[in-house]
């Protein structure tokens, strides 16, 4: 609850003044009655037209009042509604976007989705009615109360009785509620998973003829949130009707009192009715507020989840801004993914002079990619260090570090949005020349020319419209754009048929004079030409020399060797 | 037992083609009247219409238990005062009481199941026509926005649903009720009350007509919000590698400022309609006074008349005023319904011919015969191809990137179909066959490593539940993913809660490979099935391969020239034709393109 007031405190402005018009509009409420009946009683009744107009004009302005100063409270409400939803949608997204992806795969996508979405809309809805309420809860609450107090003191006990039956009863809603709420985001989160994975791989789903398999996942989660709503709605009806028959019992027990007392204090017991009533009628507004208010409560613990999540990553307070040129050192490096207890890297030294080109070698899961992920701190070594010029780059600006290191991976992922707009990406000021350039060493220039519209030729999600060589070509295109210093290629040229990657190859090289590259492949063909390979074996370096030196001395080397020129 | 209801239900839906979508190229019917949805989303409640009535009866008693409470308490009072027996009264209170009460939360309680499970209703039937659409459309959505559609504009309809329907159902009751006292008290004044409300309806009408747009605009809003959403969360690696979590952030600002601008001017603008009706009904209410204050003094009206009647005007504004709150409240869910009936008017995937063949032990003769096809109509991606593969041959494609190989397979599998030209297996035009039928006959390892957050067992049978885990084991074995399988903590019960994130991507290509050497199909296609796996790996694979394929018909895309150099036929593609076909050694005696390939990969 004190995120939510947090965020409505941000915009105590509108907030105040949609209250000051609700205050407005509630008082010419007030009046409508009396001015009705008094057309009713000295218009009507006296057959007296005059009156009538008198009352009628003078009721038609507090109404157009009242109409003026609803209509701009809701504008008020609703801006500041809003506004609390659009903060929180921001800030939830900013967050996320300053997690690591350790966190990221915690908190999992699918649940982020649903809290910006969702969740955020579940406090929206509670925010909306609260301004509402929040001048005629109290209003109407205090009146029956002092009603009470003063006007019947004997009741004072039977009133105490049945707010403390009614706060215990709506202690027993958020206690019993709240999880159910939470259960329900929770399996909102699991339905958007697996839409999403649906929506990922459909193509795969299609081929192997399992729509009924998909059907059958999205109707188990289906079922499951259908199942955690209705336990939560259920929990929900009990408590409202509760606190009605509470009221409602004590005006039968007063009824009864007053007949043990043989009907001698019968104004006593008309009025007694009267204010119960009217209390009832405030305990009502105020358990329909409490209601949205713990499905509020629920969303705004999701919320803050992500809001106070430590990133697991943590940021050098004064980081060292060295002059990157390429030069990385491996001392001693170990990792284990979070949540795995088995190490994807063991041990691990090796280091690079600028210009100089790696290749890494090694069998499928061996922790290629994984070393190189370091580097740009994707994830931090868990024992050793790794530096890049001199510096470790835990302790390196992140941003400086990550711009001057460019990985194009094998799996191209493309945006939706133009081909400009996914090589910009690289670098928001690339001319149209320096793009060219890219794309030119990426063999991407046939690309572009093939597509209607050219560089502003739109791409689907995932860049589904074009092949598997050409995403792996643009996403190259984008990475070089960039001007790294330290360019790591993943296997990404592993969707090109041989001569064109040859082509690319042999454009890389002569453009990687002067950066550092680490050259990921299966193939011996690929890396034999760089200046030192690293063979990698399930983690462990099993050895970092020339081709030559290497088919010499390392036996895991010949052995790959051996498979792909004797094939 | 539900589900096949909704399938029903869906099929039911006005406008929707019958047998899915044999009217081809018909243009879709898009209902953009509120009527037209409201009337087919009716359509979709039919299952439930049982719970409506029930909400309708339990409305009733609320409503009949709340007038009745107070008659009671009156007459217990008067009792009481007259000293007469009190207790029969004060028994049957309690007894409405403690009825209202379990009235009350009945009410609740059905109106929660029902709302919930109409949304599971409509969710379901939309998941379900979305299997049925074809890849075109997935192709040109963003997930994200899909996604908003299944929960966001789902549930606006239920809980507008669950919201309003008692608080709608019991306002008209008593509008009814006081209708008819009206009437009953005096015509006339009846009428000159109705043209109040005729007032507020139209004006109603008025604002709605301009606010429904913008409600649609609020709901598509936050379907690209999700969309943005679900694209840079699920992109957060390429996102941080290119430091674009400013630039990002930027975009998913302007999305977020257009929603939040949207909604609040659809709220604001909508919101006009309850103090207007106020205005309106108090306008009539001094209107009705006056004349009939008029009608008194020509003595035509008894001043008790005029006054019980102006006393039910206000009661009879207050459920008005309340039931147009609702109507407005409505447009969300019905902005909501449009975008979901937009998916369902999407024309799915066409439908089996009524008298289509069964596939049953094909021999796997596939025949291209001048085959045209674009993604889009356009630019003809595969031009004029001519092709026979006989059965039970090992056919490898080779060619530039975008030459168009894996568009020739997606024509094999049927996720599109040709735009001139035909493709033939064993005789039969694909789309003669059930296209269910087709899709077993071919056992593919795509591009793409698709893994789902499920147990490694539950992936590599994918598509094939009846496997055993013997067959399990043996097709990992085949695909040489049995050794990391067996390292993991559960070994074939792992479950990939990242959707195989958490595995490199040979080892995802070795979980695919193994999904299709189980489907035992008799067509084997792989797409760059083995690119990412190392070369001793590979080698393993593809002699087991081998085995597995032998005698079918086979067709690979391969860059590695090694791998494919013993297929019976090579085909080499470019710009979309068919350039040469030959066998290794007959390709690289002619001294063309697969003879400069074959240079380029063995010259190092």
């Amino acid at each position: 609850m004190a995120l939510i007031f947090s965020y409505i405190k941000k915009h105590i402005v509108t907030f105040i003044l949609a209250v000051a018009f609700l205050v407005v509009e509630a008082v010419t409420d007030i009046f409508q009655p009396a001015l009705m009946s008094h057309i009713v009683d000295d218009g009507v009744t006296r057959q007296d037209t005059g009156a009538i107009i008198y009352y009628g004009v003078i009721m038609l302005i507090i109404a157009g009042i009242g109409a003026a100063s609803a209509v701009i409270r809701n504008i008020f409400s609703t801006r500041h509604a809003q506004a609390v939803a659009k903060d929180m949608r921001r800030d939830i997204y900013k967050k996320t976007q300053s997690l690591s992806l350790e966190n990221i795969d915690k908190i999992s996508p699918a649940s982020i989705i649903t809290r910006i979405t969702n969740d955020v809309s579940q406090v929206q809805d509670f925010v909306t009615g609260f301004t509402r309420i929040i001048f005629k809860a109290p209003i109407t609450t205090i009146s029956a109360i002092v009603m009470i107090v003063t006007q019947t003191p004997w009741l004072v006990p039977t009133m105490l009785i049945v707010i403390a039956i009614s706060v215990f009863i709506m202690f027993l809603n958020i206690r019993i509620g709240y999880p159910k709420f939470a259960r329900m985001q929770a399996k909102i989160d699991k339905l958007n998973h697996v839409a999403r994975e649906y929506l990922t791989g459909v193509r795969v789903v299609k081929a192997f003829n399992a729509s009924k398999n998909e059907e059958a996942r999205f109707d188990r989660a289906s079922d499951s949130l259908k199942n955690a709503g209705i336990s939560a709605m259920r929990t929900m009806a009990v408590f409202g009707p509760l606190i009605n028959l509470t009221v409602n019992v004590s005006i039968v027990v007063l009824l009864w009192l007053a007949h043990a007392q043989g009907g001698e204090h019968i104004g006593r017991t008309m009025a007694s009715i009267n204010y119960m009533t009217q209390m009832l009628f405030s305990l009502n507004i105020i358990s329909g507020i409490f209601n949205r208010a713990i499905r509020a409560l629920a969303s705004s613990e999701r919320i803050g989840e992500i809001l106070h999540e430590e990133p697991a990553q943590k940021m050098p307070d004064r980081p060292l801004t060295p002059d990157i040129r390429g030069e990385v050192v491996f001392e001693n490096v170990s990792f284990a993914y979070p949540g795995s207890d088995k190490n994807a890297l063991e041990n691990i030294s090796f280091s690079c002079k600028p210009g100089q080109t790696i290749g890494i070698i090694g069998p499928t899961g061996s922790g290629k990619s994984t070393l190189t992920y370091l580097i740009p701190r994707f994830y931090d070594a868990g024992v050793g260090r790794v530096s890049v010029d001199g510096a470790d780059v835990t302790l390196t600006d992140t941003n400086i570090l990550r711009s001057r290191v460019g990985t194009a991976a094998q799996k191209a992922l493309l945006f939706t949005g133009t081909i400009r707009d996914n090589l910009l990406w690289g670098n928001p000021d690339a001319t149209d020349e320096e793009i060219n350039t890219a794309l030119k060493i990426a063999d991407g220039l046939s690309i572009i020319e093939s597509c209607d519209g050219g560089l502003d030729a739109v791409i689907g999600q995932g860049g589904v419209n074009l092949s598997g060589g050409q995403k792996q070509r643009l996403s190259l295109a984008r990475t070089l754009l960039k001007k790294p210093k330290i360019l790591i290629l993943d296997d990404c040229t592993s969707a090109l048929d041989a001569t064109t990657e040859a082509r690319v190859l042999a454009a890389l090289r002569e453009y990687s004079k002067d950066i550092t590259v680490l050259l990921i492949s299966q193939r011996i063909s690929t890396v034999r030409r760089a200046d030192k390979i690293l063979c990698l074996d399930n983690g462990v370096v099993q050895g970092f020399d020339t081709h030559k030196n290497l088919l010499a001395g390392c036996g895991e080397y010949k052995a790959i060797y051996e498979s792909q020129i004797g094939g | 037992m539900a589900a096949s209801n909704l399938a029903a239900g869906a099929a039911n839906i006005p406008g929707k083609h019958p047998g899915g979508g044999r009217r081809h190229g018909q243009p879709v019917q898009k209902p953009r009247d509120m009527k037209g949805t409201l009337s087919r989303l009716f359509q979709v409640l039919k299952g439930d219409r049982k719970g409506l009535v029930l909400i309708l009866i339990f409305a009733v008693l609320s409503s009949a238990s709340g007038i009745f409470s107070p008659l009671i308490i009156g007459q217990a009072i008067s009792a009481i005062s007259n000293g007469n027996a009190v207790l029969t009264f004060i028994f049957v209170l309690l007894g409405i009481y403690v009825g209202y009460f379990l009235v009350n939360l009945l009410q609740g309680i059905i109106s929660g199941i029902f709302s919930q499970r109409v949304t599971y209703r409509i969710r379901v039937g939309l998941f379900r026509i979305m299997t049925g659409l074809p890849l075109k459309f997935f192709d040109t959505k963003q997930h994200g926005e899909l996604m908003s559609r299944l929960t966001n504009d789902v549930d606006n309809i239920s809980s507008t649903i669950a919201d309003s329907l008692s608080q709608l159902l019991s306002s008209l009751f008593s509008m009814i009720g006081i209708l008819i006292v009206m009437i009953r008290l005096s015509l006339p004044l009846t009428l000159v009350a109705l043209i109040g409300t005729a007032a507020i309806v139209i004006f109603t009408r008025l604002v709605t007509k301009v606010t429904r747009p913008l409600f649609v605009k609020q709901q598509k809003d936050l379907g690209l919000l999700n969309g943005q959403v679900e694209e840079t969360i699920s992109g957060i690696f390429i996102v941080k590698s290119f430091s674009r979590e400013k630039a990002v952030t930027q975009d998913f600002e302007k999305l977020n400022e257009n929603l939040s601008k949207t909604a609040t001017e659809a709220q604001t603008k909508s919101g006009i309609i309850m103090p207007v009706a106020n205005v309106i009904n108090n306008v009539s209410f001094v209107a009705i006074s006056v004349l009939s204050a008029t009608l008194a003094v020509q003595g035509m009206l008894s001043v008790g008349l005029i006054t019980s009647f102006l006393l039910y005007i206000r009661q009879f504004s207050r459920p008005f005023v309340e039931i147009s709150n609702i109507y407005n409240n409505f447009q969300t869910a019905i902005a909501g319904a449009e975008r979901i009936f937009e998916i369902l008017d999407t024309t799915p995937e066409p439908a089996d011919k009524p008298d289509a063949l069964p596939v049953k032990a094909p021999k796997g003769d596939i025949t291209f015969t001048d085959v045209e096809f674009g993604y889009n109509p356009e630019k003809m991606i595969l031009k004029g191809i001519n092709l026979h593969v006989p059965a039970g041959t090992k056919v490898a494609v080779v060619g530039p990137t975008g030459a168009g190989k894996t568009t020739l397979i997606n024509l094999l599998t049927r996720f599109y179909d040709v735009n001139a030209g035909s493709v033939t297996l064993d005789g039969h035009d694909l789309r003669d066959y059930r296209l269910a039928d087709l899709r077993k006959a071919f056992g593919v390892v795509l591009q793409d490593t698709v893994l789902f957050a499920e147990s490694v067992r539950y992936n590599i049978a994918y598509g094939n539940e009846g496997a055993t885990i013997e067959d399990i084991k043996k097709a990992a074995r085949i695909a040489g993913a049995d050794s990391f399988i067996e390292r993991m903590t559960d070994g074939y019960d792992t479950v990939l809660s990242q959707s195989g994130a958490e595995l490199s991507h040979g080892e995802r290509q070795l979980l695919t490979i193994a999904r299709a050497v189980l489907s035992n199909a008799p067509i084997m296609i792989l797409d760059e099935a083995t690119s990412s796996v190392d070369t001793l790996t590979e080698k393993k694979i593809q002699n087991a391969l081998l085995s597995v394929t032998e005698g079918r018909t086979s067709l690979i895309i391969a860059h590695r020239l090694s791998t494919i150099r013993d297929a019976d036929l090579i085909i080499v593609i470019a710009d979309g034709r068919i350039v040469e076909q030959g066998t290794h050694d007959e390709l690289v005696a002619l001294g063309g393109r697969y003879a400069a390939m074959h240079e380029a990969h063995v010259g190092e």
